[in-house]
């Protein structure tokens, strides 16, 4: 059977349980698999960035801050169900994207990674100072009243799930066509790339709008479900340290791995958290050194390594290995061992 | 008067601010890393300053940053050897940022489980409040101390830097990681030292922010972002550029301050943010 | 026994193997030249006589020490220093501090400033000028110069002549006299024949990546080294 049938039949198969799975599971679980599913969005959107644009954010918060506010303030404006004015939060985050682009694609490096993060501050610290967005103490949101909450956390479930799958059909899509494979030559080599004509500038450019696009969508579905929204909630940094670890520890570049990492992070917070009864500090340091020790033994993250060690291709993209493939035979090692 | 004031109070602060960013200069200098965690470093040094403090209430407190530079500069060794060398040499420039950025999560969270998330500061008494009152202007002493300490760390580490043999590996080792091989230098071992020197540096500027204003475990943040300001602003490699470039910020912030009690560092922010959109080819030139 | 002495060495880049099976000595105080075409490997086989690719196996013994497996940072100090290829100055140092980069990790011996400044003139006028304010043949002298400064037994040169123009590449070849009488053996690796073959005793020439003839270097004749050099 080809990829392709399997991976469209894999895709129906996870949409009919998706659509299925509220009538089974209790509400507490189905807001965790929302959560779940809204931060996966957002580590693919942070990967997308990351892992194929060779652009490190860490201030991708203020696009899940953008999305989020522009959702509520709309939804505020307009009167009409919080749902059908969707379509805003990403249209304002890859508008803000764009403009700001312009003096940050002048950085390289750590240099952008940072001038992004003093970005996301001084708009938080407006934000915070401004009361028609409500200041420090933040705004309900103002149409709530025109929810159904019998069928909310069923519909927010369904919404995230169809944000999730999207995003990852849609960036497999995009990752398998020219786009994708000038982007992925740009992360490999800026100069090698742009020698054969692939427009290293306009890739980037294309990958940071999309990416914060995503973000704000995820941002406004994430405060939606909350009914409330505080700017020292949406402007976290936290935000951005959660979308690194996930496509860190599941595996940068890689499709398949942001879900391994979404799968680790919240398998660990509810261990770390429920059984063994620690506080979110030690949560947060727990992930913070399986991320550091992945970053020292296996610098591509755990997919790559195991998919190296067994031999499986799922979403794999990758024509040829990106690097000398010196390291990773020897990180799996260890990992196995 | 009371705006002449607030200027050089700014620049007072400035000469703090230089501190802070010297060490993440040093660093990036030398082994082109932007160690992430430098804030969190900082404020974990304040953090053993008051401990000793506390420990010791007969000991003038300032007295501590003896102690606390040795165990920074220990502490800066091992962080070096044992995790930043691990991916200094990998072919992907990220690696490094990803990294450091994750140890700063941990600090962070640590020194919130063990310390608590109170606000603190390092209480040096009279110290604090003494000032000077010169041609009708008031001029606190600790700020003026600090600058001056500023001043002449600065002269200290141009002389190591350029007329010792130590200077003379650090600036081959960072021109030429390989080639310094060949004359029988270890690079690993090199780095070693230039961060064990720059927490030293951060120390000093962590402890003496401490004396100034409150901190919490969540204060490190705010610090590297303005230690990273600080170096872009003012160029890098150029020890003076810094102190130029910390005491543009100091005055951001206070005139900031001025106009808006709450205003925070959001000055200082706009500042460099300002300075980023009209004067990219100096940013972009000084990165090398 | 011979001063370096290697036996059957294979390097690797990644999955490319670059020199296979290479034998070769270099007697006390004798000048060897390793000639070869553009990718033959010569400036690999020398980057892993002194420890900087660490992907290799066989052996390398040099004085009667094993340094197959020795770091780049140790080897500098038995007296093994190359001259890489391209001069590689560290460039933000002035010339007098280049120089005495040469000394951090030195073998005792007979090399001062003051000598080197002797040898080669022009590096004292501009002692105190980073290498960026020098000439493509002054940056080569003082590379000479910097390793000549580790007090070396054994020189390897990694194509000194490259971009020079020939008065100076003749100057430079000059002062070989003069650092071979402290019973310095060279190695020259050259992409000028007979330059390289005017200057040593012996010769090797490398062929992709293996040696293909080898022999003093008066008896070689002309056919017998294109034919090794370009292999047909």
């Amino acid at each position: 059977m080809p990829t392709r049938t399997i991976l469209a039949a894999s895709g129906l198969v996870l949409a009919a349980v998706i659509a299925g799975a509220p009538f089974v599971l209790n509400e507490g679980i189905l807001r965790l698999a929302t959560e779940c599913l809204l931060l996966l969005t957002m580590a693919q959107m942070w990967n997308l960035l990351a892992g194929y644009a060779g652009l490190v954010s860490l201030g991708h918060q203020v696009f899940i801050a953008f999305g989020a506010y522009a959702l509520f303030l709309t939804s505020g404006w307009l009167e009409v169900t919080p749902i059908w004015v969707l379509p805003v939060a990403p249209v304002v985050a890859a508008v803000v994207a764009a403009i700001i682009a312009v003096p940050l694609f002048r950085l390289r490096e750590a240099y952008f990674s940072i001038a992004m993060w003093v970005f996301a501050e001084i708009i938080g610290a407006f934000t915070m100072k401004s009361q028609a967005v409500g200041g420090t103490s933040g705004l309900p949101l103002p149409t709530s009243k025109l929810i159904d909450f019998d069928w909310f956390e069923p519909t927010m479930f369904w919404l995230a799930g169809a944000l999730t799958l999207g995003t990852i059909a849609a960036l497999y899509k995009l990752m398998i066509s020219s786009f994708g494979l000038g982007l992925m030559s740009v992360r490999d080599n800026d100069l090698a790339a742009m020698s054969v004509g692939v427009d290293v500038r306009h890739n980037r450019f294309v990958a940071f709008v999309l990416s914060a696009a995503g973000c704000g969508l995820a941002g406004a579905l994430s405060f939606m479900g909350n009914l409330y929204i505080a700017p020292l909630a949406a402007f976290d940094v936290n935000w951005s340290v959660y979308m690194m670890f996930i496509v860190i520890i599941g595996g940068i570049g890689t499709l398949e791995g942001p879900i391994l990492g979404v799968i680790i992070f919240f398998g660990l917070r509810e261990l770390m958290t429920g059984p063994l009864g620690l506080s979110g500090g030690w949560y947060l340091v727990g992930l913070g050194v399986i991320a550091v020790i992945v970053m020292m033994v296996a610098p591509r993250g755990i997919w790559p390594a195991l998919r190296d060690r067994l031999g499986i291709r799922l979403l794999d993209v990758q024509r040829t290995s990106p690097r000398p493939a010196v390291v990773l035979p020897s990180a799996s090692q260890q990992i196995a061992g | 008067m009371i705006w002449v004031e607030t200027l050089i109070n700014g620049a007072l602060l400035g000469g703090l601010y230089a501190l802070l960013g010297i060490g993440l200069a040093l660093v990036f200098g030398v082994m082109r890393v932007v160690n992430i965690a430098h804030g969190e470093f900082m404020v974990l040094s304040a953090f053993c300053a008051v401990l000793l403090a506390n420990l010791c209430p007969s000991v003038p407190p300032l007295l501590m940053l003896i102690p606390v530079i040795a165990l920074s500069f220990a502490v800066g060794w091992i962080y070096q050897a044992v995790i930043v060398n691990r991916v200094i040499k990998s072919p992907d420039p990220l690696a490094p940022l990803l990294l450091t950025f994750g140890v700063s999560v941990i600090l962070r969270n640590v020194m919130v489980e063990v310390f608590g998330a109170d606000v603190r500061s390092l209480q040096v008494g009279e110290l604090s409040r003494a000032s000077l009152e010169i041609a009708g202007l008031n001029i606190g002493i600790m700020p003026l101390l600090t600058l001056v300490l500023a001043a002449l760390l600065f002269m200290a580490l141009q002389l190591i830097l350029r007329h010792t043999e130590f200077g003379r590996i650090v600036r081959a080792t960072a021109d030429r990681r390989d080639i310094v091989r060949l004359s029988g230098v270890k690079p690993d071992r090199v780095y070693n030292y230039v961060m064990g020197l720059s927490l030293a540096l951060g120390a000093i500027g962590g402890v003496l922010l401490a004396v100034r204003s409150s901190f919490t475990p969540f204060s490190g943040a705010e610090r590297l972002l303005i230690a990273f300001e600080v170096v872009v602003l003012g160029g890098l490699g150029s020890f003076w550029g810094a102190l130029l470039g910390g005491i543009a910020l100091g005055m951001a912030q206070l005139i900031g301050l001025k106009i808006d009690p709450n205003a925070g560092l959001l000055y200082a922010h706009l500042l460099f943010f300002i300075m980023l959109l009209i004067r990219p080819s100096g940013l972009v030139s000084s990165k090398g | 026994m011979a001063l370096l002495d290697v036996t059957g060495l294979q390097i690797f880049y990644g999955d490319l193997q670059a020199v296979f099976d290479m034998n070769f000595t270099v007697g006390n105080g004798e000048a060897v030249a390793l000639v070869g075409a553009n990718g033959a490997g010569k400036s690999t086989f020398l980057k892993a006589l002194v420890g900087l690719n660490e992907e290799r196996s066989g052996t390398v013994h040099f004085d009667g020490i094993d340094i197959s497996r020795m770091p780049a940072e140790e080897v500098s100090r038995l007296g093994l220093i190359m001259v890489p290829e391209g001069r590689l100055l560290f460039d933000s140092l002035t010339v007098e501090e280049n120089l005495l980069m040469g000394t951090v990790n030195r073998r005792s011996g007979s090399w001062t400033l003051r000598r080197v400044f002797d040898l080669l003139p022009i590096l004292q006028e501009r002692r105190r000028m980073v290498p960026g304010q020098l000439s493509g043949g002054q940056q080569q002298m003082a590379a000479i110069g910097r390793a000549l400064m580790s007090n070396p037994r054994l020189l390897l040169c990694d194509e000194i002549s490259l971009g020079l123009a020939p008065v100076v590449v003749e100057q430079i070849y000059r002062s070989f006299a003069d650092i071979r009488g402290e019973g310095t053996a060279v190695v020259l690796v050259e992409q000028d024949v007979k330059r390289a073959l005017a200057a040593c005793e012996r010769v090797y020439c490398l062929l992709k990546g293996r040696v293909s003839l080898t022999g003093p270097a008066r008896e070689m004749q002309p056919e017998q080294l294109t034919h090794a050099y370009f292999g047909n």
